[in-house]
């Protein structure tokens, strides 16, 4: 064994011990699989599930229809009102079809965008757009959670596995939170304890689910604990274990012994700390300034949850992130300007994680871009007429994005009809329209996202989009 | 095929216990069974042993709302975080989540144990200052006249460990299992007493308790 290495497993050693010691909430976690886990490493794929809460209005991004064509004379005959002109109160905005400037290396953009999708038309290099996804659905919390699952809701009740949860599933990672559901939904039907996400809906209460508890005992009495809590279950207790429960909890237990001596608070606190060392200080500075974060950090802010994402993807902490970046989109009664700034917000967001996840380079080569699949999507989208008070109603047509790993990039897949954005069929092969072509669904797009890993996608019964996997 | 002879056991116990009484004769206007003589097949129980060992509804991790009476019932006091983190604990709000999650994840599980040790602590620490052992939430089988905590014999503790078993899971520690945690017990009441710690005796016993799989499922 070379030097190196050996020095390295000591030290791996050494801090699982440390955090065994110090850690005061160890369940009866092997001390194997415990050093392992103090060995903090990225997963060679990792996952980001990016939620916009409330549908989001896919002329103003996803899939714009240009206003000099599609204007408010031909309204009766398109059924289609991009609006763009009621953005020109604010100057920032755009108010015609965004076409990115071509990125050096990577040849013209073969996506055009909506007024609101920010600074992330840079790395339209990086993205597949699917357009025209037939939802099925006009009801906010079916529709969200049919692309968290990719099956049909029974009624509003999910059915099976968040696909988040699916992934770590089949990949058991060895990251000590594999999955981190953030202000969004997450199901296991079939999977592990492990498998579960860590769910919290504020970014305080996910720090705090990685701090120490506020109350420590007697390190003695702590070892105590540790040992009692470590002894056989008794028949009694056992018989509630028949259905695995149990042992659910058993390995959230564990789960948590990891995060708690690995002192992982500290990686998503973004302000300095005059006690912690200047390195760890100096890497905070660099975040904020990659995601235009200031003191106070506000972390519940879409910048602050994109900065999440990274921190736990690079730092090796999950293998999968899914998170509800933004909210304020169901406007029924809002102007344009206010959805479009909110929705924005979101893309700067995302525009900035891909940034600094293309910058990052992975311990197994290239960047963490290269490691990682994005899935951005909403339960809907928003009617392309505007209705009688200013805002735009639900639509059963919607469109997502998929960037990264195993996915064809600066790509368009799909397409929803010309006259009021009804959803499209496709040829599946190529993904252009075909009046004898089939419509698009989200079990479809789920099952490019398993196969872009080359994952098991049979709990979808479909096949995936062959033609935007690479 | 156990079960199936306990419950014949069962029943025969019950008409024996039955027959004790004096046969009631049917009283004029009453009703009696009608034997149906074409009545459709009745489908027995299933048999645990073919269902993996159980039978009935699987078990269930207990709601936020279980939770907040639960510990107020069993340490006399209401853990101050509860409702700040209820949302993550798995409770709906019915505006943007409808349904209640009661997933025993890492949240719940982190959670669960800050609430423990904050309920716990604080009830133990009241407890040294009641100086009626009948009124203390979680040392009542102790007599107040033993200030020692190393001074708590083992049979006093099985008999305080046995209360607060049946009061935090409402079921009695029994067995090799009593006497482990008789001494767990004994080595922390030491440790605490040297440390001047007394608090962290029972607290930390109450903790495990509260942590242990029988306070949450149900």
């Amino acid at each position: 064994m070379k030097k190196d290495q050996l020095q390295l497993e000591r030290r791996n050693f050494l801090k699982a011990s440390a955090a065994f010691g110090g850690a005061s909430l160890l369940g009866a976690l092997p001390f194997r699989a415990f050093a392992q886990a103090a060995n903090l490493a990225p997963a060679d794929r990792c996952f980001v599930f990016l939620y916009f809460s409330g549908g989001w209005d896919v002329l103003l991004s996803l899939d714009p229809r240009d206003p000099n064509i599609f204007t408010p004379d031909r309204v009766s005959e398109t059924r289609i009102l991009p609006g763009y002109s009621l953005l020109s109160n604010d100057s920032s905005f755009p108010t015609s079809v965004v076409t990115p400037a071509e990125r050096p290396g990577a040849g013209p953009s073969n996506i055009k965008f909506g007024p609101a999708i920010g600074r992330l038309a840079n790395h339209y290099d990086q993205m597949c757009v699917i357009r025209g996804i037939n939802m099925t659905t006009v009801a906010h919390e079916v529709g969200f959670r049919y692309f968290l699952t990719g099956k049909e809701p029974n009624g509003s009740a999910a059915r099976g596995s968040s696909t988040a949860t699916e992934i770590v599933g089949q990949m058991k990672p060895t990251n000590p939170v594999p999955s981190i559901a953030y202000g969004i939904e997450s199901y296991n039907d079939r999977y592990p304890g492990a498998a579960n996400a860590l769910r919290v809906s504020r970014a305080n209460d996910l720090i705090l689910t990685l701090s120490p508890s506020p109350t420590q005992l007697d390190s003695e009495i702590e070892k105590q604990l540790v040992n009692l809590r470590g002894q056989t279950v008794t028949c009694e207790a056992d018989a509630y274990d028949t259905r695995g429960l149990v042992g659910q909890y058993r390995e959230a237990r564990s789960q948590m012994a990891t995060v708690l001596g690995n002192s992982l608070n500290k990686s998503f606190t973004y302000a300095d700390v005059p006690t912690d060392p200047p390195a760890l200080n100096a890497e905070r500075a660099a975040v904020r300034a990659a995601y235009g974060l200031t003191l106070p950090i506000n972390y519940d802010s879409a910048a602050g949850r994109a900065a999440m994402v990274a921190t736990a993807l690079k730092k090796g902490i999950s293998q999968c992130v899914s998170m509800n970046l933004v909210g304020g989109l169901d406007t029924h009664f809002g102007t344009q300007l206010t959805h479009a700034t909110n929705q924005r917000t979101a893309w700067n967001a995302i525009g900035d994680l891909v940034s600094d996840l293309r910058s990052s380079p992975h311990p197994s080569g290239g960047n963490f871009m290269d490691h990682t699949t994005f899935l951005v999507f909403s339960e809907f989208s928003r009617t392309p007429l505007i209705n009688g008070t200013g805002g735009r109603d639900h639509h059963i047509s919607s469109s997502a994005l998929l960037m990264g790993a195993g996915i064809k990039h600066n790509t368009v897949y799909g397409k929803a009809g010309d006259i009021g954005m009804g959803p499209g069929l496709v040829n599946r092969s190529t993904g252009l329209p075909d009046p004898k072509g089939m419509v698009i669904l989200p079990e479809d797009v789920i099952a490019t996202v398993l196969a872009s890993a080359k994952l098991d996608y049979a709990i979808t019964r479909t096949e995936p989009l062959k033609a935007i996997l690479t | 095929m156990r079960i199936p002879l306990v419950g014949l056991l069962f029943s025969a116990l019950v008409l024996t216990a039955c027959s004790n009484k004096p046969a009631e004769v049917p009283r004029a206007g009453t009703l009696t069974p009608v034997e149906l003589a074409n009545h459709p097949p009745i489908t027995p129980l299933p048999d645990p042993e073919l269902q993996g060992g159980h039978v009935g509804r699987a078990p269930r991790r207990i709601t936020v709302a279980q939770l907040k009476a639960s510990i107020l019932t069993v340490s006399g006091r209401q853990w101050s975080q509860i409702d700040n983190l209820a949302a993550s604990l798995g409770k709906a709000d019915y505006a943007l989540v409808n349904a209640e999650s009661v997933e025993p994840n890492l949240v719940f599980a982190k959670f669960l144990e800050d609430g423990a040790r904050e309920v716990c602590t604080g009830a133990a620490a009241a407890d040294l200052t009641t100086p009626n052992a009948a009124d203390r939430i979680l040392s009542p089988e102790v007599p107040a006249s033993i200030t020692d905590l190393s001074k708590i014999d083992a049979a006093t503790a099985q008999k305080n460990l046995v209360y607060l078993s049946t009061r935090i899971w409402g079921q009695p520690l029994a067995g090799a299992e009593l006497e482990t945690w008789t001494s767990a017990f004994t080595t922390m009441a030491a440790r605490a007493q040297a440390a001047n710690k007394k608090r962290e005796a029972w607290g930390a016993i109450c903790i495990a308790m509260m942590t242990d799989p029988r306070f949450i499922t149900y």
